[in-house]
């Protein structure tokens, strides 16, 4: 099944009808709309503003090395760009440092599911040991002596003094406004009737993506991501076996999350989903990433271990890794088909990256100048 | 005399005596409360050999980058030297750190005497876990530890088990219990040793025990009456200038729930204890043992040297009654609060072992 250019939208319906029936019914890719955003932390331009300099202030960590954005980059999007992210200082991360772009939209956050709001999400991440290590009560003080936060805070939320809670509020609510502009991004321009938007290699790929390679099958909707958990078979990372700095930070997530004896003494890997749920059956699972701006969030996978899309897509068409429970088969995908997918994927990336510029940070005062 | 001055007169009696005091020192110890030094405390030996090297160790702190010495500075009387204590990395402290002498015989520990002096183990887990001194998180400590196979034989000796936070914790108090003062001259002199006073001292003591009211506070065998008390003795004058450490400040008064803690000026002591107004301003008496390695002096750290400490209780304030010293008193003071003071610790930092690759399902 190939569509011409000229009936695109006609046969991309014809397409995503297909992939669902063979896939069972799962919604089909679509542009996104607007981010969902909780009746508990409403959006406003002041908040937003005050949240863009919190993601980058390193007041918001233990030893104010670590803001958000030592991690999450906005010129290597929104990550780090390597495999691992950075850790702590003196500690090593464990996992790929996930993009921002699009985090508005997961309904859990983490690789393995363990926050269900932004708002938790960011407090996890400035508090982890082996990330932003901050204490609470600490962040809140430094907040509280920023007399142009002190304003901020109490303009955006109504007290008297900044409340740490609140800093997360407003930090998620920034990142409610990183996202994907449809306009930018060539498959939802084909979507907005511009059949011109793909190429043929990448109107090839779609196809191969909603049929013969099965993508849509996890890969589905508006993200591109059924938000779903599968042990896809990712080799552990060949760090946890050649660096201590590693082991610890791998040995200290299996002890504190609650595993078996058994898991701790004899973990050489990530476990995944089962750190949350303790069911076997959840080793090693990692929920469906989205697929948008792939273009600009290599590397890939939860340990960043594989490197290009070719790669991925290789990964896939070899039937996953060792072990893997998702029921994926090899595709026997021709070289051509590969590269197709590869443009495809491409394709549900916009044209440019989102950057954004890191912002000036007000200064700390002496409690001289706080409000009377 | 106000409500909150210390009582000297009830030592008046002392005075009375000075005469006989220099009679010998053992009638010295009867009559003025002075004793020499508490015994030594039983030491676990192997606990204490692996304490000392993870007093000394950075993989401790939450980021690396200091250690238990990094402020207990045995070249700089178990102390940091500074006045405010710097504190964990991006922070600055607001108390002085004190020296470590004879920790294992104190009443009380901390400043504000927040903590019991019989438990090394929680002092040391509160200087290793909170955000203002190492900031660790105790199982990742536990990890990094088990990733050093020397350590892991030295825990198995020490304890029969791996490392664990109560274990690392108390495998440090072990070790702090042997910080003790060696060779002061006026524990000699408590002990039979008449020549060991020089005479200044000797005038010193009296005056101490005497007409300065010293004694009052700093008597006993720890030359602490293990109290707390607001003499007056005033806050850095840098803590109004300095933002960090005016953060590390409100913020530990929060943790504490102090009242009204964003609108505190000055440090409250053990207020943020008892919340007992009483107790505004009250500082745990620091023991003189070795207070000539332990500059600066006080809370705050705000008098570089005793010679102004002296000056302090000398010129009296709202809390305590001036007491009209000569300057050759003064002097004769400060001889004898040296000769408090023993030998200066020795203690090369220890070689540590490295990490290693550890043998999956091996331990």
């Amino acid at each position: 099944m190939h569509a011409s250019s000229t009936t695109a939208l006609a046969a991309l319906a014809l397409l995503l009808s297909g992939a669902a029936s063979a896939q069972d019914a799962v919604p089909p890719l679509a542009t996104l709309e607007p981010p969902p955003v909780p009746v508990d932390n409403p959006m406003s331009p002041d908040k937003v503003a005050l949240g863009e300099k919190l993601f980058w202030d390193g007041r918001l960590s233990g030893n104010w090395s670590m803001p958000c954005s030592a991690c999450h980059l906005p010129d290597v999007g929104w990550g780090t760009g390597g495999a691992i992210s950075f850790g702590y200082p003196g500690t090593q991360h464990w996992r790929n440092s996930q993009t921002i772009l699009n985090s508005a939209y997961y309904n859990k956050l983490f690789w393995e599911g363990s926050k269900t709001s932004l708002e938790a999400q960011a407090k996890g991440a400035a508090g982890g040991a082996v990330a932003g290590n901050g204490d609470g009560s600490m962040m809140e003080m430094r907040l509280r002596f920023v007399p142009e936060y002190v304003a901020a805070f109490k303009d955006v939320f109504g007290t008297e003094w900044p409340h740490s809670e609140q800093a997360w509020e407003a930090i998620s609510a920034y990142q409610r406004t990183i996202v994907t502009d449809a306009t930018m991004v060539p498959f939802d321009r084909l979507l907005a009737g511009d059949e011109t938007a793909l190429s043929d290699g990448a109107k090839r790929g779609l196809d191969l993506f909603n049929g013969k390679a099965g993508c849509i099958a996890c890969h589905n909707g508006a993200l591109a991501s059924d938000q779903r958990f599968y042990n896809i078979g990712v080799p552990a990372a060949a760090e946890f076996g050649e660096d201590p700095l590693y082991q610890i930070t791998l040995r200290w997530e299996l002890y504190q999350k609650g595993g078996s004896e058994e898991d701790y003494r004899t973990g050489a890997d990530d476990l995944g989903l089962y750190h949350q749920t303790k069911r076997p059956r959840d080793k090693h699972k990692f929920r469906t990433p989205s697929l948008r701006e792939l273009r600009w969030t290599g590397p890939y996978m939860h340990n960043g271990s594989v490197e290009t899309l070719a790669d991925v897509v290789a990964f896939y068409d070899g039937g996953g890794g060792a072990g893997q429970t998702a029921g994926l088969e090899p595709l026997a995908l021709s070289p051509e088909e590969q590269a197709d997918l590869v443009t495809f994927l491409e394709a549900l990336s916009m044209d440019e990256p989102l950057i954004r510029e890191e912002p000036e940070l007000p200064e700390t005062a002496t409690w001289a100048e706080f409000p009377r | 005399m106000t409500d909150r001055q210390i009582p000297f007169a009830r030592l008046a009696f002392a005075a009375g005596c000075a005469a006989t005091i220099l009679a010998g020192a053992a009638v010295a110890q009867d009559m003025q409360g002075f004793a020499p030094l508490p015994d030594a405390p039983e030491i676990n030996e192997v606990r204490a050999a692996l304490g000392e090297m993870l007093f000394f160790d950075t993989r401790l702190s939450g980021d690396t980058a200091n250690s238990c010495a990094t402020c207990h500075d045995p070249a700089r009387g178990w102390g940091d030297g500074a006045a405010m204590s710097t504190g964990y990395t991006g922070v600055e402290y607001f108390r002085n750190a004190p020296g470590l002498f004879n920790v294992a015989d104190r009443n009380y520990l901390m400043w504000d005497g927040r903590l019991d002096g019989a438990d090394l183990g929680t002092l040391v887990r509160d200087m290793l876990t909170e955000s203002h001194t190492m900031h660790m998180d105790s199982r990742l400590a536990q990890e990094r530890l088990k990733q050093v196979p020397e350590y892991m034989a030295m825990f198995e000796e020490a304890y029969g088990a791996e490392p664990y936070g109560g274990r690392i914790y108390g495998a440090i108090a072990e070790y702090i219990k042997t910080i003790r003062t060696e060779n002061a001259p006026f524990d000699a002199y408590l002990r039979g040793d008449a020549a060991a006073l020089s005479e200044s001292a000797a005038r010193g003591m009296e005056l101490f025990a005497g007409e300065a009211g010293c004694a009052a506070c700093h008597g006993g065998a720890m030359l602490s009456d293990g109290g707390l008390h607001a003499t007056g003795a005033p806050d850095h004058p840098e803590l109004q200038e300095n933002a960090d450490r005016q953060i590390t400040m409100l913020r530990h008064f929060a943790t504490m729930g102090t009242p009204n803690y964003m609108n505190l000026r000055e440090d409250v002591g053990q207020y943020v204890v008892t919340k007992d107004d009483a107790d505004i301003g009250k500082f745990v008496t620091p023991s003189l043992w070795d207070v000539g390695q332990t500059a600066p002096y006080m809370h705050s750290g705000v008098f570089p040297t005793l010679a102004e400490v002296v000056a302090f209780y000398d010129a009296g304030n709202d809390a305590i009654a001036p007491l009209g010293l000569s300057e050759a008193q003064e002097a004769d003071l400060v001889a004898f609060l040296e000769s408090l003071t023993g030998d200066a610790p020795e203690i090369p930092d220890p070689d540590l072992p490295d990490y290693a690759l550890r043998v999956v399902g091996e331990n």
